[in-house]
């Protein structure tokens, strides 16, 4: 599975199950995500941690390679302005995704923002901060 | 409809979609990564063209090789060369290990991200439509309504900003809910656990002030 095919085929796995499992957590649901971040329901906090807690016994036991990544100056203030955006619009970026093809339709405005976003990000980091952000994904 | 999910179902689901990617890729997935890359196609497109073009350590020699020559002469090419004088052991080194040590180090395929967002809409959807859940409608719910605002222009102007603060700060901090809260977070890598730290309690705060204070 690590040719090129096979890493085209794990992520529409991937995809597949994490939007099909996103979508019955109820992360696209506005009331329930409010109700994790204000502690009036665990349950959604419980399977986000649940799932972290599983994935360190397993990576550990698997011994699964650590991937590039350090502690740069964006990490703190890029994490802050996140967890507001996620707060008040109720979407981290496949969340979204996830509402559009709930049938939420302004969600495409969320959408919209984050291709905003993201492309001022890499924009204003060529001109102004020139972070080596060392993306997490590899 | 049905009931969303008990926290243990979530949980499993969660963990089982990133151990999967892992155990079967070697690497991490990230949704606000293959955002970035998806947006900016033209660039991840040059970039894959070169990384195609110099896969092979001995074509990048030769083209470091032919670009001093080009540059400074031919005869001061010559100190390049001892690049390819290897020692007896490094020449048993297997290829194969090369190359896929290599591999590991570029980025998935860019079709891939995009392949990864389209699944996460029709695994979205599939999910909504199998509960009941789906229901095409203009507003984001009573408890958006009643807890951010009701009034429509309102409602356009709070998710736009709010999801360039999402796109602009995963891409700062350099992941988001699933590379750095659940790949990296799993991996125990400090930088996501910092950041998953952060914009949780960002959240976690935010939130507390919409729901008493506004």
């Amino acid at each position: 599975m690590r040719t090129r095919g096979g890493i085209i085929v794990a992520n529409i796995i991937a995809g597949l199950a994490l939007g099909y499992t996103v979508a019955n957590i109820g992360f696209g649901d506005y009331a329930e995500l409010n109700r994790m971040f204000t502690f009036q329901d665990l349950r959604m906090l419980l399977a986000f941690a649940g799932a972290v807690a599983i994935i360190v016994v397993v990576f550990a036991v698997l011994r699964v390679r650590r991937t590039p990544g350090r502690i740069h100056a964006g990490v703190i203030p890029g994490a802050v302005l996140f967890g507001t955006g996620w707060a008040i619009s109720g979407g981290c970026p496949a969340i979204p995704i996830v509402q559009v093809a709930s049938g939420y339709l302004p969600a495409l405005v969320t959408i919209a923002g984050i291709v905003v976003g993201i492309r001022l990000c890499r924009w204003a980091n060529a001109r102004y901060f020139h972070l080596d952000s060392g993306s997490c994904e590899r | 409809m049905t009931e969303y999910w008990p926290w243990w179902a979530g949980a499993a689901g969660l963990a089982l979609t990133t151990i999967n990617y892992a155990v079967t890729t070697d690497r991490s997935f990230g949704v606000s990564g293959a955002w970035d890359r998806v947006l900016h196609w033209r660039a991840e497109r040059r970039v894959e063209r070169v990384n195609a073009q110099f896969a092979d350590e001995r074509v990048l020699t030769e083209a470091l090789v032919a670009a001093t020559a080009d540059q400074f002469g031919a005869g001061s090419a010559a100190p390049a060369l001892h690049l390819d004088t290897r020692t007896p052991g490094q020449d048993a080194r297997p290829p194969a290990a090369a190359s896929s040590s290599l591999a590991r180090l570029l980025p998935a395929p860019l079709v891939s991200q995009v392949a990864l967002l389209l699944a996460v809409f029709v695994g979205g959807w599939v999910a909504a439509v199998t509960t009941g859940r789906f229901q095409l409608r203009l507003d984001m719910g009573d408890a958006f309504g009643q807890i951010v605002t009701d009034k429509p222009i309102a409602m356009i102007g709070t998710l736009f900003v709010g999801g360039v603060l999402v796109g602009f700060g995963t891409r700062l901090a350099g992941g988001c809910s699933s590379g750095h809260g659940l790949n990296g977070c799993g991996r125990l890598q400090p930088v996501s656990i910092v950041a998953t730290a952060v914009f949780f309690g960002t959240g976690v705060l935010v939130s507390f002030l919409l729901w008493k204070v506004i």
